[in-house]
């Protein structure tokens, strides 16, 4: 099928501090596009310690990396995995045996300048770090999408990171605060998305809740917007609609219940003192 | 009993959302101006020598950051004591 936008986008998804959910973010939110029709391709850049290719359940399905492709041994073409759930979704796999200063930023955006005509987006999944993997992975993208958890230390390095995407020219860099507990943020006992965006000063584009399905579907290779009933599905769901251009709303956590309702009511007899 | 109440209502102030909100508010502005508590320590008291060389001081100066979105700005506060 042919691409669906006349420009291409080019979006890196980056956090600084590891295990936040970047991987599982470009997973779902590209899986999500493919699904609503837009011709999309993911790029692992994560070099010497693949995740994307497990988490998108394409690991069988591997035969080139994307380091073979800029040293010349394979096409583009012959690396692209073809994910057959969703036909307009594709992986350029990273190499697992080969380092990330192996490639350079120009090269990395030689492959994207390649792809643009041919896809409406291009999914860069940048590894942890600020060093030479995250120069590469920002080099060739036209936004950047930060995640982060809502926890001191991924707060601070996303924190490290916007100021370098900012320094690099960056306009568009949006936040997605994933693995929230709204029962916990309620009860005082964990950082609000307010009070992230008070610290982070960038806009919101996504939510994620934490969610027990998450890791049963990364335990299946299987996409978790799939699954209807999970809260995760929809909030990656969202985020790729918002992607597009869509105004999507966002849910509030907030329970309506009576023991609320009169905490609030007492919240607001004392707080006038 | 009122306190009883208060606490339960009020425990806010203390909650590790709160702490967690003022750790992250002091590193940040350190962070973004590549600064550590001793260098604005030492930065402080020598703004206020430097000023008490020319000027009597009245009261306590004031030397602090102050941010806005990503923005920092060093707040310096000194009274000066008249004729």
């Amino acid at each position: 099928m042919d691409k669906k936008t006349s420009e291409c986008q080019v979006i890196v998804v980056t956090s600084g501090k590891g295990g936040v959910g970047k991987t599982t973010t470009v997973a779902n939110v590209s899986t999500a596009l493919a699904r609503m029709g837009y011709r999309v391709v993911v790029m692992d850049l994560d070099i010497g310690l693949k995740k994307l290719d497990l988490i998108l359940g394409l690991e069988n399905r591997v035969i080139y990396d994307i380091v073979q492709v800029i040293e010349g041994e394979c096409t583009l073409r012959q690396a692209l995995v073809k994910d057959k759930r969703f036909p307009e979704l594709y992986l350029l796999p990273a190499a697992q045996t080969r380092n990330k200063d192996e490639i350079t930023p120009e090269q990395v955006k030689q492959l994207c300048d390649q792809m643009r005509p041919e896809f409406d987006f291009v999914f860069i999944d940048c590894p942890a770090g600020i060093e030479q993997g995250f120069r590469n992975a920002i080099a060739a993208a036209d936004r950047a999408l930060v995640v982060t958890n809502p926890e001191v230390s991924a707060v601070r390095d996303a924190d490290r990171i916007i100021g370098m995407l900012e320094s690099a020219g960056f306009q568009d860099i949006k936040l997605i605060v994933n693995r929230i507990r709204p029962d916990m943020v309620r009860h005082g006992d964990m950082l609000s998305i307010e009070d992230l965006l008070e610290h982070l000063c960038i806009d919101l584009i996504g939510v994620v809740p934490e969610d027990k399905s998450v890791v049963v579907s990364t335990n299946r290779g299987e996409p978790i917007i799939l699954n209807n009933r999970s809260t995760a599905a929809l909030a990656f769901n969202n985020i790729a609609r918002r992607i597009t251009g869509e105004q999507v709303e966002f849910p509030t956590f907030e329970e309506d219940s009576f023991w609320n309702r009169l905490k609030g009511l007492g919240r607001n007899l004392f707080s006038t003192r | 009993m009122l306190d009883f109440i208060k606490k339960i209502y009020m425990r806010d102030d203390t909650s590790s959302r709160n702490q967690a909100n003022n750790r992250l508010r002091v590193v940040l502005t350190h962070d973004r101006l590549n600064l550590n508590a001793n260098t604005l320590n030492t930065l402080k008291e020598e703004i206020i020598a430097v000023i008490s060389k020319h000027l009597d001081i009245d009261g306590t100066p004031e030397v602090r950051l102050i941010t806005e979105g990503r923005n920092t700005a060093l707040d310096i506060s000194i009274p000066i004591k008249g004729r």
